[in-house]
């Protein structure tokens, strides 16, 4: 395919990596931790979506209105055990290493480690696309960028514009002089964390329309989401977004000019790179920012 | 108002304070001197929540403040601007004065809180969408006073307001200071230029190795020279 | 302890650690070599090679996760390199096993060298970020050796098992004595690292890595031959695994399985010791074997991740060191357990009884014990006063310790000549009594990182004590004529900026021998930044430091250590996991000339004994309170002997008492012929103790003379006490 075409698609799936990658760069910016259970999510979120549309029939992009408020209160709760626990910040890891190992084993026990895969019946998102001249754009891929615009923008203006989100910013700024102006981080905390798993709900889906799912994909997403917060910037949300067209297109077109197998060693020479370079993201700076 | 009774405080091991008592009366101007490391900032931080190992008490209007959990203090009415300031740098300074009415109490007001802190400070109003960042030593100092201003405070607690800052703009604070007090808040000034604290306050406290080493009037303590032995030792 | 007894304590451990390897080592190989003899099942022998490969992995990971804190999630990296040269090498290309073992190990060791060379320089690397990093790499390995037909291209390798000499026996024993081998040298590697100077390198690392740069390691360099060893041992067990799994594919190698364990077992076992690893392995694969025994083979995985999750939040130090607190208990529950298993015999077979006895023997180990007493949580935050073992409950002016000369000094203050009386007693864990006469200063809370004060942040120290100048002797100035000696350290227009805040600006300012020069001003005046920049720690943001005549702007920290530039930090920033002489034999060990473990120790003793704290050298540093603290943060930098000591607000936080004593130290340490900038706030002390005072103010330099001139000069008056608006 052409190179325009590669970037093009690219840059639409990037979408689907910003989705992917928010959450977890938003709970690391502001919680100071890196949540490995957020990969679990975004593995349930697919999983959910995959069976409630085979097994009745709801369209998979609505799925959402299902799997989102599901897995926020997974989210949340989950948030409050951890902070129950009051674990460091690098047993934190390990600990939602842990989790993560559990829930992906749970999942190969429930549905089987074999490749599922929406059914092209229920699933017309899959087959059709959208034409603009030479360039085709497959629906999903249109989707993934559609709703990441939404999130993201969504995310942003509340970040800027809510008492909530100002909170959150301000919290990631200074804990104790939020904590002095009545911001709690107990309930912050569990707010955000259903947040973030509610947008891996929203990836999954995505992720589900257009890929087939088994349990070990989870692991497979490291390699993009770290790409992608990293070059982002921790806990910049439009820092994200930008990062995630930018991941997208440079696999796209590395995949097209070079070898598929070739794009890991790209992003990682990437990361390698911006943190030299800029460590606090290449786009640090624009957009309301979580962290700052 | 206030009334902190016999507090200690402690950073781990180390003691901080050591039976400190003090009251604020409604409307009045308090300053707390001394030398550095006496513990002021400690104190300021025991009562607007910012601290919390601590034995003793600390009565606000009734209710105990000592050891309740730190986003419960504003709502009883104290805010605090912190030593340097300590302003949220990557939000601007309008979303800073927001924050500052987050407690529940002062939400539903605060555009009208707001219109009042511009008025006070008219280059908030200016610099509303900046960063607070990049903002002066003496405008974030501005800024930090307004938003604890934003919370509809009964008591204002302010940790060395002058630090860092020119003569001139110091002059400004002390005279925004003065116009808050007049409006009706009351005011727990620490301060290391006694000359200033003392001027503006109508009761000092010197506190000295976590202790209340002296009480009393501005005009008494200006008088004698325990202040200037405690400080300069000599 | 003296240190004839510690010496032999230490050789003894060592000596008789590897007595204790060797006869494990002859142990174990004897069950293959002479396996007919003695009736040995083979199956067992698979599981111990398994063990044993295991027991490699886990231990070569420590080497730098465990020991130095710096935690990898890129094992597969050096499995999976090691796995591949043997494949590629020995499997397609008859290449001679064992030599394709070596270029395994040295494989995966220019593999971390790269990975090394990038990570460690990075400063903003540490921690989390590292993880992540490393967890990279084995995909993109992965990836590489998919795509390349010279390596993999999709296919997959056999390696069949290599010829050995008859002798040995079957197939199994030639795996299980070659991996033995491999074993055996990974756990003497570790416990060599362990007792070498990078071992305690490696400790300071993870216990205060910028500490430890201050005081003169070299960490980039010990961190490097950290992973490197890791990765060498890592790889050449990936060889061995090759030749276990027979057939070699991408997935087989690079998967996160092997991360996964290593760290479990490694977590579970204890990451501070070369036997932790040990224990993780043999537990975490017995485990494994049961459970792939009764036919659970499913929830092997979710298992170990539940093991994880459970040991993070329980027990995330690990076994071993619990075990070895009540060795006797664990050991009794384990042996019991096996017996009354075997007395029953209705039940599995003796691997399960040993499971079941591991197991029994964790849980006592784990649970909390009910004779042990927690500290006491008051109502309101963290427990205050003593630590949990306080060391020294002697009540205030209590015999004072053995000085140097070796009379017994009692009372507070001694007028005896060159013996310094610390008052220990009077330094135990501080008890807050109503009207007690001892106020104490404020200590810098919690949350404040390493000295670089940013300006506005308070700057705590020892407030002025009362009034009236305290009794004892004061011979005012320190007795040394503050003649104009060579200049030490010169600074030439140096700006120091955080942000877009200006901590310092053209600060010129020089250092002369035999001085004793007190840095003094307000809050926020930029004092500690200096420390920061002296000491190495923070780099000027323009202008030149020179010490000794040598420009130090862009040395890092641990050379301008050997320059001779110590410091103190105004938090007293002890390595938490060793003793306090040892605190004080790292800087003897990293210092500007070489010297043995027992040469440093001995050191450290004699420093000890002039700060006062040799009673408690074997303590460790938590059970300190903070004069003691503080005390060790200058016995620690005057053993790196330097020419100038820079003490951060030693004396915050003292009762008047505590601060004359401390004086007495300082005067001491002065006489003998260190220079010394000192931060204070305590204006009476400065005047008791200084030939010279530079008052800061705003980052530049307000007043420079004799204690008597500067501070009734009007300016700094006028900077203590207050500026008149418009005077």
């Amino acid at each position: 395919m052409s190179t325009l075409q590669a970037a093009l698609s690219g840059a639409l799936i990037g979408g689907l990596y910003t989705l992917m990658a928010a959450g977890l760069s938003v709970t690391w910016g502001v919680l100071r931790v890196i949540n490995l259970t957020h990969f679990a999510m975004i593995l349930l979120g697919a999983y959910l979506s995959f069976q409630l549309t085979t097994s009745w029939g709801i369209d998979p992009v609505l799925t959402v209105a299902i799997t989102a408020p599901l897995l926020f209160v997974l989210g949340a709760a989950l948030q409050w055990v951890f902070d129950r626990l009051a674990i460091a910040e690098l047993n934190s890891l390990l600990l939602t290493f842990g989790l993560l190992v559990i829930a992906t084993q749970a999942v190969s026990e429930i549905w089987t480690a074999n490749f599922q895969q929406l059914p092209a019946g229920a699933n017309p998102y899959a087959t059709r696309s959208l034409s603009l001249g030479r360039l085709v754009f497959p629906v999903s891929t249109l989707l993934a960028f559609g709703f990441a615009l939404v999130v993201v923008g969504g995310a942003h203006l509340a970040l800027r514009r809510t008492f909530a989100g100002r909170a959150m910013r301000a919290f990631a700024a200074d804990r104790p002089v939020a904590a002095a102006f009545g911001v709690d981080h107990r309930r912050l905390g569990m707010l955000l964390a259903g947040l973030a798993a509610a947008s891996a709900a929203v990836a999954g889906m995505l992720f589900a329309l257009a890929n087939s799912l088994t349990p070990a994909t989870a692991y497979e997403w490291f390699g993009i989401v770290f790409a992608v917060v990293i070059l982002g910037g921790v806990g910049q949300v439009v820092g994200t977004m930008l990062a995630g067209v930018l991941v997208g297109v440079l696999s796209g077109v590395v995949s097209a000019v070079l070898s598929p197998s070739a794009v890991p060693f790209v992003l990682f020479s990437a990361i390698v790179l911006a943190l030299l370079v800029r460590p606090q993201g290449l786009f640090a700076g624009l957009g309301a920012g979580a962290a700052g | 108002m206030l009334e902190v009774g016999e507090l200690d405080a402690w950073y781990g091991q180390a003691q901080a304070l050591w039976g400190v008592s003090l009251t604020v009366g409604d409307g009045e101007v308090v300053c707390v001197v001394g030398p550095n490391g006496a513990g002021k900032t400690t104190l300021v931080h025991a009562i607007g929540g910012l601290h919390r190992q601590l034995r003793g008490h600390i009565r606000l209007g009734g209710a105990d403040l000592a050891g309740i959990a730190p986003h419960r203090v504003s709502e009883h009415g104290v805010s605090v601007v912190p030593e340097g300031r300590r302003v949220f740098a990557h939000l601007s300074v309008h979303e800073n004065l927001c924050l500052g009415a987050y407690r529940k109490g002062a939400r539903a007001a605060h555009r009208e809180t707001l219109a009042g802190v511009h008025e006070l400070f008219p280059r908030l109003a200016e610099r509303a969408r900046q960063p607070a960042g990049s903002l002066s030593g003496g405008e974030q100092q501005m800024l930090a006073i307004g938003r604890a201003l934003m919370a509809q405070p009964r008591l204002l607690l302010l940790d060395e307001p002058s630090l860092g800052l020119a003569p001139l703009v110091v002059d400004e604070v002390f005279d925004a200071i003065g116009v808050i007090n007049r409006r009706g808040v009351s005011i727990l000034l620490v301060e290391q230029d006694v000359e200033r604290a003392l001027d503006l306050a109508d009761r000092a406290y010197l506190l000295s190795e976590g202790r209340v080493v002296t009480a009393g009037t501005s005009a008494e303590l200006r008088a004698s020279d325990t202040i200037r032995r405690s400080v300069l030792g000599y | 302890m003296t240190v004839a007894a510690a010496r032999w304590r230490a050789l003894a451990a060592g000596r008789s650690g590897l007595v204790a390897l060797v006869g494990v080592f002859a142990a174990l190989s004897a069950l293959s070599l002479y396996r007919q003899t003695l009736g040995f099942p083979v199956y067992y022998l698979t599981l111990l090679t398994t063990m044993l490969f295991w027991t490699a992995q886990a231990t070569s990971w420590n080497l730098l996760s465990g020991y130095a804190g710096y935690f990898s999630f890129g094992q597969a990296a050096y499995v999976g390199v090691g796995a591949y040269s043997t494949a590629v090498l020995y499997g397609r290309h008859q290449v001679n096993f064992f030599i394709s073992m070596l270029a395994a190990g040295v494989l995966a060791g220019l593999l971390a060298l790269a990975v090394g060379a990038v990570a460690f320089r990075l400063r903003s690397l540490r921690g989390e970020i590292f993880a992540l990093l490393t967890l990279a790499v084995p995909f993109i390995l992965a990836a590489l050796a998919r795509i390349n037909p010279t390596v993999d291209g999709g296919q997959g390798i056999i390696v069949a098992v290599p010829p050995f000499p008859d002798q040995l026996g079957r197939t199994e024993d030639f795996l299980y004595l070659t991996m033995l081998a491999v074993a055996g040298i990974a756990v003497v590697a570790a416990f060599a690292v362990q007792r070498a100077r990078i071992g305690w390198a490696l400790t300071a690392v993870r216990d205060a890595e910028d500490v430890s740069e201050v005081l003169g390691v070299a960490t980039f360099r010990y961190k490097m031959q950290a992973i490197v060893l890791g990765a060498v041992l890592g790889g050449i067990a990936g060889s061995m695994f090759a030749v276990q799994i027979g057939f070699v594919t991408v997935d087989s190698v690079f998967t996160l399985t092997i991360p996964l364990f290593v760290i479990v077992m490694s977590v579970l076992g204890g990451r501070t010791h070369w036997f932790g690893p040990v224990l993780g392995a043999v537990l975490i694969v017995l485990l494994q074997d049961r459970l792939s025994a009764s036919g659970l083979d499913r929830w092997r995985l979710l298992v170990l991740g539940a093991v994880l999750v459970v040991l993070v939040a329980v027990a995330p130090d690990g076994l071993y060191d619990r075990f070895r607190r009540r060795p006797r208990t664990a050991v009794a529950t384990l042996a019991l357990t096996v017996l009354v298993l075997r007395l029953i015999d209705r039940w599995g077979g003796p691997t399960d009884w040993l499971l079941i006895g591991l197991l029994a023997a964790t849980a006592t180990a784990v649970l909390p014990n009910p004779g042990a007493a927690g500290p006491a949580a008051t109502r309101w935050g963290a427990a205050r006063g003593g630590a949990a073992e306080p060391v020294d409950a002697e009540p205030a002016g209590a015999a004072a310790p053995v000085t140097a000369a070796g009379t017994v000094a009692t009372g507070i203050v001694t007028a005896a000549p060159g013996a310094v009386a610390v008052p220990i007693g009077a330094a135990a864990p501080v008890v807050a009594e109503p009207g007690a006469a001892a106020p104490v200063g404020a200590a810098e809370p919690a949350a404040a990182g390493p000295a670089a004060a940013a300006p506005g942040a308070t700057e705590r120290g020892a407030a002025a004590s009362a009034p009236e100048p305290a009794t004892g002797d004061r011979p005012g100035p320190a007795g040394a004529p503050s003649g104009a000696g060579a200049v030490l350290v010169e600074c030439r227009q140096v700006s120091r900026s955080f942000g877009g805040v200006r901590a310092l600006s053209g600060l010129s300012l020089q250092l002369r021998a035999g001085e004793l020069v007190a840095l003094v001003g307000p809050n926020g005046s930029g004092k500690s930044t200096l420390v920061g920049l002296l000491s190495g720690a923070l780099r000027p943001t323009s202008g030149t430091i020179l010490v000794g005549g040598r420009d130090i702007t862009r040395l890092p920290p641990h050379r301008v250590a050997h320059c001779g530039v110590a410091r103190t930090y105004q938090i007293p920033r002890p390595f938490a996991s060793m003793t306090v002489r040892d605190n004080v034999a790292m800087a003897v060990l990293f210092g500007r000339h070489r010297h043995s473990l027992a040469q440093a120790r001995r050191a450290a003793e004699e420093q000890l004994a002039v700060v006062g704290l040799d009673r408690l050298a074997d303590a460790h540093p938590a059970a300190l309170n903070l004069h003691q603290r503080q005390l060790l943060e200058i016995a620690r930098a005057v053993a790196t002997e330097p020419t100038v000591l820079l003490l951060d607000e030693a004396l915050a936080g003292l009762n008047p008492t505590e601060v004359d004593s401390a004086v007495r130290v300082v005067r001491r340490i002065y006489q003998a012929g260190v220079t010394i900038v000192i931060i204070e706030h305590v204006l009476r002390v400065v005047t008791q103790l200084a030939t010279r005072v530079v008052v800061l103010d705003r980052g530049t330099r307000l007043a420079d003379g004799d204690p008597g001139t500067v501070l009734a000069d009007p300016a700094v008056v006028a900077a203590y006490l207050g500026k008149r608006a418009h005077a």
